[in-house]
């Protein structure tokens, strides 16, 4: 073959390579780009409603108020768990409205995995929006989205990428990323509420100038009743 | 107008693929001391795309891969025949179009941006335009170093 019509056939093989190196190229951003990892096909109930009770309200990481508050309540809960979420919606905003607000107290959550075993992707997922300041708004609507107990949703990509995304994490790729990690704080969580006996949820605790130490409260069956520790805590 | 000898798009690429060889292989160590490599500009962007899960490709660090890349393109730089000019091309080709994919993923996916996998991506653009422009000048030339026996 002569110089010149290999030059020919070599270029022609080039030209068809860089051709299926594009088509490549583009399939497989198509691919990836309509794939479930935005989550934006999960609805998400209750976003107006938890924007609304949490507006102004300063979050960090899992802390939900000032966090110069002298008061430090804590709240061990499970994702998964309808008592908590019931607790959530009708119990705690009272609180959020009141002391809270007033920079009395300040609400630390907790993950305390009872349900199973789902709920630890789950806890991972809302420490990690916690870490981008959306800890608190994640955790209010993971409660209102709640599935069936151990069904699959309470650890599934799309539905945790979508409550992130409704609970306005703004980084969901470094969510993501970080979320596996999270998974031993979890589970250091988790033991420090049965250390403390603890072994239902939600279960709580409180800290503050006159309670010389950490006091466990269980589970204060009314917004009163949580008041009024609050109120004898500081 | 004198047009540019295969020797220098030959160390040329030798000289861009041994970059492309010290940047995949710092991200490659990074990964297996279980860090992540430090952006020098600061932020935690390289910190982000290390670890979430695009930076394995069944289990092996794509920067591996790299390196395995980068070094089958500076041996290529080191014949004149039809076989190293093609085969850099395709390598350099294949390494461009993952560089353009993973850029992608970076900005809209991970929404984060590693700024030595931005410099291996410059790279290998590099590279792919000074392996394309040594095929297209001088495929079906005598090497311009003795061709292997």
């Amino acid at each position: 073959m002569s110089g010149a019509d290999r030059r020919s056939r070599l270029l022609r093989l080039a030209a068809g390579a860089a051709f299926l190196a594009l088509a490549a190229v583009l399939v497989l951003i198509v691919i990836t780009a309509a794939g479930s990892g935005d989550g934006g096909d999960t609805e998400i109930e209750g976003k107006a409603a938890v924007a609304n009770l949490l507006d102004g309200i300063p979050q960090r990481q899992m802390t939900l108020g000032d966090p110069e508050a002298p008061v430090e309540l804590i709240e061990f809960g499970d994702l998964q768990c309808p008592v908590c979420a019931a607790y959530s919606e009708e119990v705690l905003p009272e609180v959020m409205e009141t002391q809270v607000r007033k920079g009395e107290v300040k609400i630390d959550f907790r993950n305390l995995t009872i349900i199973g075993p789902e709920s630890v992707g789950a806890g991972a997922a809302a420490l990690a929006a916690g870490a981008q300041g959306r800890g608190w708004s994640f955790v209010d609507l993971f409660y209102r989205n709640q599935g069936d107990e151990n069904s699959g949703y309470a650890d599934d990509d799309a539905f945790l990428r979508a409550v992130a995304k409704a609970a306005g994490v703004r980084n969901l790729g470094k969510w993501d990323a970080e979320r596996a990690e999270l998974t031993a704080e979890v589970e250091e969580t988790s033991q420090e509420a049965a250390n403390l006996g603890f072994d239902g949820t939600p279960s709580f605790a409180i800290k503050g100038p006159k309670t010389g130490g950490i006091k466990l409260l269980g589970f204060p069956e009314s917004a009163a009743e949580l008041e009024a520790a609050i109120e004898e805590a500081g | 107008m004198s047009r540019l000898s295969e020797g220098t798009l030959q160390r040329a690429i030798a000289f861009v693929a041994a970059l492309g060889i010290g940047v995949a292989a710092y991200i490659a160590i990074a990964d297996a001391n279980s860090g992540s490599p430090v952006c020098l500009g600061g932020g935690d962007g390289c910190e982000t795309v290390a670890r979430s899960s695009w930076s394995h490709l069944a289990g092996v660090n794509i920067a591996v891969f790299g390196v395995v890349g980068y070094a089958l393109l500076l041996a290529t730089a080191f014949f004149a025949d039809d076989l190293a000019r093609f085969a850099g091309f395709v390598l350099a080709l294949g390494g461009f179009g993952y560089s353009v994919f993973l850029t992608y993923v970076e900005l809209f996916k991970i929404e984060a941006v590693c700024q030595w996998c931005l410099a291996s991506a410059i790279l290998m653009t590099i590279l792919f335009g000074l392996c394309a422009a040594r095929l297209i000048i001088y495929a079906g030339a005598p090497g311009a170093t003795p061709e292997r026996a």
